[in-house]
């Protein structure tokens, strides 16, 4: 029987390459791609695949929140995250969410076969720079205090990190009720909670917090001759 | 008579995914690959292609500085009728205005490439300038 791999990026284009990837290899298929996190839920709910591979930096439900929610589905699921960057905090948020997984996008030509066969026979796949940190006891120090929640958000529920994207997207509240199927009543209170729990005054602010807890992704360009503009990955 | 393309970016798995679009193509031959500015400039002068898709954001030399190295060389007379295509994260008119100014033809996001880039392509070997951001009006040739 065929391992069933489910895709998710918000980029076809790097769909298409890791499609060509890994359906060279026998006995593995592609069974769904998904271009967003709610996506990815949903289509792994429906087609249970043996892997998921995430990006992290996808619209509406970024790759560490696909990845908690769909271990809190079912923990059977294997995830393989996808990252650009192997920063400390997402390294260990993407372990804490439950990945057993971890590829730098740069390496995933190279490295993504390897971490599908890991999974496969019921191993671990991380990048020579978390097996560094692994070793260097960074998880033990932290791990105990956040095994359930990832580090600096302490007190946000499941909706409110997905409301958190969402608005950090430039959404507004009625755009957040439409894509979450609740009222726009409910999203304002989310809203209110989620700004008196993070101690923000603005949306300037949630999307700073945003930012640096990996909720959303930016990428800097090159620095231009003007003033640079992030681009929201 | 074939459109030659060199695909220019420091991910291998995006070059796969460029390559699985274009490829299908007939009458387009991708004639090597490159994963950052420099080696691009390399593959230029060696393979002599028509169409650089390039990306922005690369280690060494980034895509705007071989954008402007490129013209350069057209100008020199060391390539000719070479033409830019950019595929790019950056979703920005400032971005893309750079790139224009840097001598590219043309312009796609990559959030967008699957729907954009062969339209790009075909249009920029014809040298026609092609730009088409994500949240902007559909591309204008």
């Amino acid at each position: 029987m065929k391992l069933r791999i489910l895709l998710a990026d918000d980029h076809e284009i790097v769909r298409r390459g890791l499609c060509a990837l890994l359906q060279r290899h026998e006995g593995w298929e592609v069974c769904g791609e998904a271009s967003d996190g709610r996506e990815a839920l949903e289509m792994a709910k429906q087609l249970k695949p043996d892997v998921v591979i995430v990006d992290i930096g996808m619209p509406f439900l970024n790759g560490l929140d696909t990845t908690r929610q769909l271990m809190q589905h079912d923990p059977q699921f294997k995830v393989i995250v996808l990252t650009i960057t192997d920063s400390d905090q997402v390294i260990r948020e993407a372990l804490d969410a439950g990945a057993r997984g971890f590829v730098l996008k740069s390496d995933a030509a190279r490295d993504l076969v390897a971490a599908v066969e890991a999974l496969q026979s019921k191993r671990m796949f991380f990048t020579p720079r978390v097996n560094d940190l692994v070793l260097a006891g960074f998880l033990e120090k932290g791990h105990a205090a956040s095994r359930n929640e990832p580090p600096d958000l302490p007190t946000l529920t499941a909706r409110e990190r997905e409301v958190t994207q969402l608005l950090a997207e430039g959404k507004s509240s009625k755009e957040v009720a439409v894509l979450l199927n609740l009222s726009t009543k409910t999203v304002e209170t989310h809203r209110s909670n989620i700004m008196r729990k993070l101690s923000l005054h603005s949306i300037r602010d949630l999307v700073v917090y945003a930012i640096k807890n990996n909720i959303i992704q930016i990428q800097m360009p090159p620095q231009l001759h003007g003033t640079p503009e992030p681009t929201v990955a | 008579m074939a459109v030659r393309i060199l695909l220019v970016d420091d991910h291998p798995i995006v070059r796969q995914g460029l390559r699985t679009l274009l490829e299908g193509r007939s009458g387009w031959e991708i004639v090597g690959e490159a994963s950052d500015g420099i080696e691009a400039l390399d593959k230029v002068d060696t393979l002599q292609p028509d169409v650089v898709v390039l990306d922005v954001t690369m280690p060494r030399m980034n895509g705007l500085e071989a954008c402007r190295l490129i013209q350069q060389k057209q100008q020199k007379g060391k390539t000719s009728g070479l033409e830019v295509l950019f595929v790019t994260q950056h979703d920005s008119p400032q971005m893309m205005r750079e790139a224009l100014d840097a001598g590219a033809r043309g312009y796609v996001v990559k959030s967008n490439a699957a729907r954009d880039l062969l339209e790009a392509v075909e249009a920029v070997s014809r040298h026609r300038v092609f730009t088409a951001l994500a949240r902007g009006p559909y591309p204008s040739c």
